[in-house]
């Protein structure tokens, strides 16, 4: 029964991904990934992953899909008025790919296919040996968190988790360089929505306490970081879609520390680590814990920050004239 | 099977019920407006239903509690985003009287 379960879910991620890449329309293909994401955020809580699930559900249909929302929204604006003007402009683009020369398709294919051979290889490989599960298992009570992963991601890994946080800096620092330098210029098309708003208001100390629940329920079970930082995030973007731009209105020292602080701390920690004598991120065992906690929650607020100043930033510049639409 | 359990597959039952009402609402109804009453009513109808099964089966206070959260905020998330969808649509389109654009 539960295999039937598990190959319907196979069938369904794989059926949405191919959709979500063929739908005609633009927002069927938006729905379609949503959806796709669920299905993947299943498939990884039939796999055993919560954590994958929790992030998986909320970065790929929760941020993605609201980023996702917000570019169709701009698209649609430049859309209305010239509905058959982008259908011919489709269709020619079409017939252009329909008699694109051969060779970037056959790289493309060769590119793909020694991606699957590859990706199947290193699937292949998996039940051999017996990975580092034991190993893990064994080191846990010196790392200072109960729950595995949580000690592979912040312990025994934390370097890689480090490298992580700085991927999303990384990324808003990319949107900034795209986006010019004027940014929170002002605030993002205030709605003037009081239903919208209350429910916003409603729903961020709500927001709040799940993240903060997460963040501390890392330490035993399912969570961590990631997750919180996703929900904390929302509050940021809700706040700002409800006409409360947070990032606009603190002041600009603040608003670098908030999205430095979790990557800084974490590597003015390893320094310290090294400085007494120990390897970059390896804990003492006896303030593991205590450690990781903090590391955690000061990540988390900085990812946090960056999932809403990306959101932000990526909301606003559609607000500039548009002079990108009347040339494409 | 105790009472229980039976209750609790009665109550998982006529919550897919509804789900697949609304599903069918959604794929079969003419106009946004309709689709989004059927997705919105029977939907939450339906997740309500699931959830009271699923709280009798753990049959833990604190869980049920929980559960029961989850419902409501989930009521709370999508009426009001329906209705943003709705007066999103209603202004959007107003000249063509409510008739989806495809």
């Amino acid at each position: 029964m539960s295999v039937l379960i598990d190959i319907i879910l196979a069938i369904l991620a794989i059926y949405l991904a191919l959709q979500s890449l063929l739908a005609p329309r633009l927002s069927q293909s938006v729905f379609l990934f949503f959806a796709f994401g669920l299905a993947l955020a299943l498939a990884w809580i039939r796999l055993g992953a919560v954590d994958v699930a929790i992030t998986e559900a909320a970065i790929a249909a929760g941020f993605l899909g609201a980023l996702f929302l917000d570019a169709l929204r701009d698209f649609s604006v430049s859309d209305t008025e010239k509905q058959e003007n982008t259908k011919a402009d489709q269709s020619l683009v079409s017939a252009k790919n329909t008699n694109s020369p051969w060779l970037p398709r056959l790289a493309l294919g060769l590119g793909l296919g020694l991606f699957l051979l590859i990706s199947l290889e290193a699937v292949w490989e998996i039940p051999s040996g017996g990975g580092l599960t034991e190993l893990a298992e064994a080191m846990l009570p010196a790392s200072g968190v109960e729950h595995p992963v949580t000690a592979v991601l912040l312990n025994y890994r934390a370097y890689d988790t480090w490298l992580e946080i700085g991927v999303i800096l990384m990324g808003l620092l990319a949107i900034f360089a795209v986006g010019g330098r004027e940014l929170y210029r002002k605030p993002v098309m205030a709605v003037q929505d009081p239903l919208l708003r209350q429910v916003i208001l409603f729903f961020t100390p709500v927001l709040f306490l799940f993240g903060a629940f997460l963040l501390y329920v890392g330490k035993t079970g399912p969570g961590g970081a990631f997750q919180a930082a996703v929900l904390w995030g929302a509050i940021g973007i809700l706040l700002h879609l409800g006409g409360w731009p947070v990032f606009a209105v603190i002041p600009r020292w603040l608003r670098q520390l908030l999205l430095t602080a979790g990557l800084g701390f974490f590597l003015l920690l390893g320094f310290l680590f090294i400085a007494g004598g120990n390897a970059l991120f390896e804990y003492p065992p006896a303030y593991a814990g205590f450690l990781i906690l903090i590391v955690e929650t000061l990540a988390a607020i900085s990812i946090a920050a960056a999932l809403t100043a990306i959101f932000a930033n990526l909301n606003q510049m559609k607000e500039t004239p548009n002079e990108t639409e009347t040339t494409t | 099977m105790t009472i229980t359990e039976l209750i609790t597959v009665i109550l998982l039952v006529v919550g897919c019920f509804f789900f697949l009402a609304g599903t069918l609402g959604v794929l079969r109804f003419p106009d946004l407006f309709s689709r989004l009453h059927a997705l919105t009513k029977a939907d939450n109808l339906g997740l309500g239903f699931i959830a009271a099964g699923i709280a009798l089966h753990i049959a833990s206070p604190w869980s049920a509690l929980k559960i029961f959260f989850i419902w409501l905020f989930t009521l709370l998330a999508s009426s009001t985003s329906c209705y943003l969808i709705a007066k999103f649509q209603r202004e959007q389109h107003k000249p063509q009287n409510g008739k989806e654009q495809e």
